[in-house]
């Protein structure tokens, strides 16, 4: 009965990273569906325990012992194969979400991390954007548009989008929070991450990888999903402002020179 | 047997009063605080830094009692406190030689008032230069002056190996500052020689190559 | 200095030379000399000239002091008596002495080497809790415009360290040297000199951690990630020191566990009869005997790459940061079930005890807890979800962590079975099992999201983990720590702790707790990361909340310490031998316990939790060492 109200209550709780894209929907969906799953073994062990403790007290004066139970098998056989149960379908339920995600990019591709790719798209027509991690702020380069770089992030709507994410220093991660994707930043490696854009609206993007003193401040909330026609007025600016910049060829990685101590 | 055991509690209370008070001391160690000055017209304010190779080199701000002498750094201090809704004009001194930049994209000037910064300078042979510039090669950068979450980036170019000893480049440019905050201002140029990557030391310590912008 | 006495002992028959000269070893020894070789180290590794940034000198300085200390405390005695011939002492000089002074002195005692363990855990989860309280003091506001980045990430890495050291020993440590050997019916563990090594390279980790800040410290966390580690200056060197002791701590009490516990248990001291307690012990010493060296290895690693300028880690020149993370990880992970495996075993343990009942389903607990120590070598990558390993793997380690609730189901299981229609005293132990009962239930059902991969993506880094972890170790170790502090007290010390003191302490504790950390599990949902210095205005609320039970969580432990200090010191009242009237063997033994554990070894002939059951034996035939008016079951009623 409690367990029944305990569950509706938790069905009554939002639960991050929200909509914004198909990925952050998942991510919903199952955080949803734990809580909708662990809130009744919550209720039930504390009730189990609060029983316990005040109706099998010891009365006070004499010392008095229990019954001398030893175990109970068929219990123990139950609660294992209850318990392996639950777990399996929770197995089956995160690699079954991992499989769609990835089937795209082929299930063992050597690179990538998390991803959903959504509807299916050619690889060719997914927007690419690069992060580049770097001590203390992610800046994002479009090979599409002649590989020219912006400090914001600005994404169009319903578009597949595959972020290659790398770094020229230390350990960052890259996390759009309402968008739902989290990748490290590794110095020296290209980690490959989907997001799939179903609408528009501001997002964070923070590192969430300690990645030395201005960590904390490694934050940007100005990252927005627009239409279309406002991404490419957008990018259209990012061109115009890029005129004056010798940037490096667009590359999947940067090595940081130097590139040990001291020369 | 009391009176022994109470030496010893005593002695643990001791320790853990010297152990506190030398944590304490080093976690709310802060660097002073410099207020901007106000200019004759306006709204404006005016704040003059250094940036040097080693703080013991410093000319305009020396601070001999610097526990790190031969860190790059900039003078006199790196907390500044500047006016809401002003307009903020920074001169920089550029003592320090080019280390370059790691992401090119810091070589240009960002979310200053004109779009522009002027700067004196020496060229290869030595000689004085002035002029106005939205970007400089990202190799012949010193450090940088960046406020990220105002969108504010500065580059500084290093002194050219033939400028006379003692000299320095000259950066000047001015921005506006919004509403009341705290925010973090940092050099964008891996400058912490010695160190990997060349993000440690100064790069990696407060004091030095970062600092916060007070504006209230 | 003084010369050793020549002391006629019959006829010798190996040659040995009597004269020599001595220099007492005692703890004032061993810290000049630390002092002494710390300069010696950092003069001879600035002498190199190394392109170092100064690490060699810092590196050895800390090394050389740490041997040099552990030489004046008398770790070296014995060995170069041996090697020069000299008439050899098996007893070191701590344990001539019977008041407190052996206390701070090597004494291979494993009585001594428990309450000096209990005592340094203390001290170190103390500074530990200090720096907890200086983070929250900084998240008050914020954008702190008093705490630097840099400080505030040093006090990070040195809670979240200290802590570290405090969780992996501060059960074997104090509880398990001390009352193993009476549980299994021995007078000695296998290795004496290991076991007091194994506390003596404790006290050097600390201090040396603490050292950290003189250099400036350093802001990797307690994961020294690099290549931020190899970015950062001589503080980062503490770290390495620091935990490369503890590493070998770990594994040579590791290896003096299981050979004790294999070999020197006593007649009728059957697998089966084995306390749960000296179980999880068991489990705890296999992971730390064949986890920490992996630790110590990826440790010497870092070390190189910041001397000699290897480039283990550096991906620019050929290394790669993932195989730190992947070292480091494949020790981390077995690490934390360090942490949680005797504890599992102290609640165990307990719950028969105050129940009075036998422990329900032994087998199926032993298999539990074997069945953690498997399952954790095959989990660590979840740490990894998000840092670009293959995907394909992914799947499995998701199963396998998935896979860990089922033997941590059976623990409580196995709870839930003792509890069932027992006879519950509700004592001060009682009350923290019940609260690790409660808290661990959050925290493990936290970790059920955190193990999905699509889930772990928003959850990752951010404070929602950070809560869930706090929930495992300070709501599930510290609670079975204290627990286990409250039982057995009156047995190492002789004094009872104050029950009353006790049981305002549980209540303050697990209420400040609960209400300090179940906050951050919103606040992590809400995008708030680890370790930052800095926050979204929103959050301030939630984050002030946080830090004012955490001082109210904090005030509790002050609490705790006072009534530690008051009832040991300053209560003069012997306490009785078997307080809590349970059947376990350490309580059959007269308070305070004598120099040797047993007279005669004692010949098991029942189960510790045999209550309830008519037919049951006595535990023990403890000829001569037991308090005869003890035997049975008392009539003494238990505290409540």
């Amino acid at each position: 009965m409690l367990s029944v109200i305990g569950v509706f209550v938790a069905m009554q709780v939002h639960l991050p990273p929200g909509d914004q894209s198909t990925q952050s929907v998942d991510e919903t969906s199952l955080l949803d569906l734990m809580l909708v799953i662990s809130t009744p073994v919550f209720i039930g062990v504390v009730l189990f325990i609060l029983y316990s403790v005040f109706a099998f007290r010891q009365t006070r004066g004499a010392v008095v012992d229990g019954p001398p139970s030893y175990g109970n098998f068929r219990l123990q056989v139950a609660w294992v194969a209850i318990t392996a149960v639950i777990v399996l379908i929770l197995a089956v339920i995160g690699i079954n979400g991992l499989q769609n995600s990835s089937a795209e990019t082929s299930f063992a591709s050597s690179q990538g991390a998390l991803g959903t790719t959504g509807s299916a798209t050619a690889a060719g027509s997914r927007l690419q954007v690069q992060v580049i991690g770097q001590q203390w702020w992610f800046t994002y380069r479009f090979p599409d548009y002649g590989g020219v770089e912006s400090q914001h992030l600005m994404l169009p709507v319903d578009t597949n989008i595959e972020f290659h994410v790398t770094s020229t220093d230390v350990l960052h991660s890259f996390w759009a929070y309402e968008l739902g994707i989290k990748a490290d930043a590794n110095p020296g490696v290209d980690n490959i991450t989907y997001v799939s854009t179903a609408r528009t609206g501001s997002f964070t993007v923070r590192c969430a990888e300690l990645c030395g003193l201005w960590h904390g401040h490694m934050a940007d909330t100005n990252g927005a999903v627009v239409s279309q026609a406002d991404f490419a007025t957008w990018i259209a600016q990012v061109q115009k402002d890029n005129a004056g910049l010798k940037l490096p060829p667009y590359s999947p990685i940067y090595f940081p020179h130097p590139p040990v101590k001291g020369s | 047997m009391g009176g022994r055991l109470a030496i010893v509690v005593l002695a643990l209370a001791v320790i853990l009063v010297l152990l506190t008070g030398f944590l304490v001391s080093f976690v709310f160690h802060f660097p002073p605080t410099l207020t901007a000055q106000p200019t004759s017209v306006g709204n404006g304010v005016t704040i003059h830094l250094e940036t040097v190779a080693a703080v013991q080199d410093a000319i305009a701000f020396p601070r001999p009692d610097d526990p790190h002498p031969t860190w790059v750094s900039y003078l006199p201090t790196t907390i500044l406190k500047v006016p809401a809704n002003s307009v903020v004009t920074i001169s920089i001194d550029q003592e320090d030689g080019a280390s370059g930049l790691r992401n090119p994209y810091w070589g240009k000037a960002q979310g200053i008032i004109g779009g522009t910064f002027h700067m004196t300078y020496f060229d290869g042979n030595g000689a004085p230069q002035a002029g106005d510039f939205n970007a400089i090669d990202p190799t012949t950068l010193a450090h940088s002056f960046a406020i990220p979450d105002l969108g504010v980036f500065v580059p500084l170019q290093g002194i050219a190996d033939a400028a006379p000893a003692g000299s320095h480049n000259e950066i000047t440019f001015s921005f506006k500052t919004g509403k009341a905050g705290i925010f973090r201002w940092q050099c964008f140029v891996p400058c912490g020689a010695g160190s990997i990557y060349g993000n440690g030391n100064a790069m990696s310590t407060f004091g030095y190559m970062h600092g916060v912008l007070i504006v209230q | 200095m003084a010369v050793a006495p020549i002391v006629d002992e019959g006829p010798a028959i190996i040659q040995t030379s009597e004269r020599r000269i001595v220099i007492p070893t005692n703890i004032i020894t061993a810290i000049v000399l630390a002092v002494f070789g710390y300069w010696i180290g950092e003069q001879l590794g600035n002498s190199f000239m190394l392109n170092d940034a100064q690490n060699t000198g810092v590196l050895l300085g800390y090394s050389f002091a740490s041997i040099l200390f552990l030489v004046g405390i008398g770790f070296a005695n014995y060995p170069l008596a041996r090697l020069f011939g000299w008439r050899v002492t098996p007893q070191p000089a701590g344990d001539d002495h019977t008041g407190a002074w052996r206390y701070l002195n090597l004494s291979l005692d494993h009585k001594v080497i428990g309450v000096q363990y209990l005592v340094a855990m203390l001290m170190a989860m103390l500074f530990g809790g200090i720096g907890a309280m200086l983070i929250r003091t900084a998240l008050l506001v914020p954008d702190p415009p008093i705490v630097a980045p840099d400080k505030y990430l040093t006090l990070v890495s040195m809670h979240s360290v200290m802590m570290i050291f405090v969780a992996s020993a501060a059960i074997v440590g104090p509880f398990g040297n001390f009352f193993v050997p009476y549980m299994i019916g021995t007078n000695r563990m296998a290795f004496p000199r290991l076991e007091a090594l194994s506390f003596w390279l404790v006290p050097p980790a600390i201090i040396i951690l603490l050292a950290a800040p003189i250099f400036g410290g350093f802001q990797t966390g307690w994961t020294g990630y690099t290549p931020l580690a190899e970015q950062a200056d001589q503080g980062f060197d503490s770290y390495i020191v620091g935990f490369t002791l503890i590493g070998l701590a770990l594994v040579v009490s590791g290896v003096n566990m299981l050979t004790t516990i294999i070999r020197l248990r006593a007649p009728g001291m059957t697998w089966t009869r084995l306390p749960i307690f000296v179980w999880g012990v068991f489990s705890a010493s296999i992971l730390g005997t064949f986890a920490a060296p992996i630790l110590a290895a990826a440790l010497v690693m870092q070390a190189l790459d910041r001397t000699i300028n290897t480039t283990f880690f550096v991906s620019a020149a050929g290394g790669s940061p993932y195989l730190w993370e992947n070292l480091f990880w494949f020790f981390g992970h077995p690490e934390v079930y360090i942490f949680i495996l005797p504890a599992f075993g102290i609640v165990l343990e307990l719950l028969p005890h105050f129940s009075r009942k036998p422990l329900w389903g032994y087998r199926t607990a032993v298999v539990g807890l074997l069945g953690v120590t498997l399952l954790s070598w095959f989990v660590w990558q979840h740490h990894l979800f998000m840092s670009g390993i293959a995907p394909a793997i992914r799947p499995f380690f998701m199963f396998s962590t998935e896979m860990i609730s089922i033997p941590t189901g059976i623990v409580f299981l196995v709870a839930f079975g003792t509890l069932w229609r027992a006879r519950i005293s509700m004592t001060v132990p009682m009350l923290f099992c019940l609260g690790f009962l409660f808290n661990f239930l959050i925290g493990g059902l936290s970790g059920v999201f955190l193990s999905d991969v699509p889930s772990d993506v928003t959850l990752h880094g951010s404070y929602f983990s950070m809560a869930h972890f706090h929930f495992t170790i300070v709501g599930g170790e510290i609670f079975a720590i204290i627990a286990a502090i409250y039982y057995w007290f009156p047995k190492m010390t002789g004094r009872m702790l104050n029950q009353t003191l006790g049981k305002i302490h549980f209540w303050w504790m697990m209420i400040a707790f609960n209400l300090a950390f179940m906050p951050l599990f919103a606040v992590g949902l809400l995008d708030m990361p680890r370790r930052v210095s800095t926050y979204s205005v929103n959050l301030q609320t939630l984050n002030d909340w946080v830090s004012i039970w955490a001082y109210i969580l904090f005030a509790s432990m002050l609490f705790f310490a006072f009534n530690v200090i008051w009832s040991w010191f300053f209560t003069f009242k012997v306490a009785p031998a078997n307080p809590w009237n349970v059947r376990s063997i350490e309580w059959l033994l007269p308070t305070p316990l004598g120099r040797r554990n047993f007279e005669t070894i004692p010949v098991f002939t029942g189960g510790p939790y045999d209550y309830g059951n008519p037919g049951a034996k006595p535990v023990a035939d403890l000829g001569g060492s037991g308090d005869s008016s003890l035997r049975g079951l008392g009539a003494e009623p238990v505290p409540s």
